[in-house]
């Protein structure tokens, strides 16, 4: 990791760090609009094993036991970074292995490529094992994805998102009898594609989207939308007009009002913003 | 001891911990200086309807106006105005398909602020001139 000597103002690419905002969150009391299962409580504070660490660094981290009957709670860590390796997965992984093994998280390959360990860290959602620890605040803090139905820790049910999904039918669709062989794409044909077809469906972008908070139960999602704007392009499905029939909704597609906390988190630098409106476009062409 | 069946999952929190951004700020200072506009329209009605019920009635209004809170809750309107204005050309250029570069969105993000408070301040200025 090197210093970023990007301009703070001028955010070039969605892993800079917000360095300049005034406040950490929106002053808005706690407890508003949130519902009695969900409000956060004080929970404990879990310090370094007894040995004597030169470098301490505390998480706090969101908890929650289905097991307990508990609303969730906010406890610390301490951990070693000498002990430890420099991400912030690395220190979920430390703290499981030394001191509650009862923290639970979705992580698999660690290097940003499945999208299991997308979580909140401190205020934005980026995956866990892309984002170094030095770059945390001094204290750092880890929630689950924003606006999910918690089943345990930092574990949040995502079959709504992946519902949403197969509602776009991310698959080829074909009319014509299948060919004999491979159906054949241009290298600019394929170009299209690019930006979009990269996606890993961490949701990163889906549930750091405030139109999703509001009406996540209708609107698709930037997640959803760059996957239906990634079969769209792509010069072998057949399907173009009927993709467009099921977007063309009120809440599917125009819940989205470009606010682009999407492109602003997505771990993986993709443009999903962009992919919503160039489908807004389309809609508006064919009708000519 | 509630079993996990009996229990609602908790939702975790989003407006409550998601960091505040150029891009979420502007979304919802574009949705506030709407609505103030909005009441400025309403404001316009009195103010003209006071102009043709006669002079009596326009001075009232116009010395409302003329208040300490009143010139305060003008200078707010002209900057929802003008805040109102340009977030509203910069959301049609993005709805032509331009300026989705994440540095191209934070720069226009910045150019509204800033012509925003430029535009208020000259408007504030002309007419500070004119009314002599």
């Amino acid at each position: 990791m090197t210093e970023d000597k990007r301009s703070p103002f001028l955010i070039e690419s969605s892993d800079q760090l917000p360095r300049v905002t005034v406040l950490k969150r929106f002053p808005l009391p706690r407890k508003l609009g949130v519902g009695k299962e969900s409000r956060i409580g004080k929970g404990k504070r879990w310090p370094l094993p007894a040995t004597a660490a030169a470098r301490v660094k505390t998480f706090e981290i969101y908890r929650y036991d289905p097991d307990s009957g508990d609303n969730p709670v906010i406890d610390i860590f301490e951990i070693d970074l000498d002990d430890c390796g420099p991400m912030v997965l690395d220190a979920l992984i430390w703290i499981k292995n030394k001191v509650d093994p009862t923290l639970t998280f979705r992580r698999s390959c660690r290097e940003g490529v499945c999208g299991s360990c997308a979580m909140n860290i401190d205020g934005t959602n980026w995956l866990a094992c892309t984002r170094y620890i030095a770059e945390t605040d001094g204290s750092a803090t880890i929630y689950p994805l924003s606006n999910l139905r918690i089943i345990k820790d930092l574990v949040p049910d995502l079959t709504h998102m992946f519902a949403q999904y197969s509602l776009i039918e991310p698959w080829l669709h074909s009319k014509a009898p299948a060919p004999e062989r491979e159906r054949l794409q241009s290298p600019a044909e394929r170009a299209e594609l690019d930006g979009y077809y990269e996606c890993i469906l961490c949701f990163c972008c889906t549930s750091g989207c405030p139109s999703h908070w509001w009406n996540g139960d209708r609107f698709l999602g930037p997640a959803a939308l760059l996957h239906a704007y990634r079969w769209l392009i792509d010069s072998r499905d057949e399907a173009t007009g009927e993709r467009l029939d099921d977007l063309e909704d009120p809440f599917r597609l125009y819940r989205c009002h470009t606010i682009l906390n999407c492109t602003r988190t997505c771990p993986k630098g993709l443009n999903p913003g962009k992919a919503i409106a160039e489908i807004k476009k389309m809609i508006v062409e064919r009708t000519g | 001891m509630k079993t996990i069946a009996s229990r609602r999952r908790p939702l975790s929190p989003n407006i409550q911990i998601y960091r505040p951004q150029l891009t979420s700020v502007l979304s919802i200072v574009n949705r506030v200086t709407g609505v103030v506009l909005s009441a400025f329209a309403v404001f316009l009605v009195i103010w003209l309807s006071a102009a043709a019920t006669g002079p009596q009635a326009f001075a009232t209004v116009q010395s409302v106006i003329g208040s300490w809170i009143g010139q305060f809750l003008m200078i707010g309107g002209v900057f929802s105005f003008f805040m109102h204005l340009c977030g509203g050309i910069r959301h049609l250029f993005w709805d032509a398909g331009y300026g989705f570069h994440l540095r191209t969105i934070y720069a226009s993000g910045w150019a509204v602020v800033i012509a925003s408070f430029l535009l208020t301040g000259a408007t504030w200025a002309l007419s500070t001139y004119m009314a002599g």
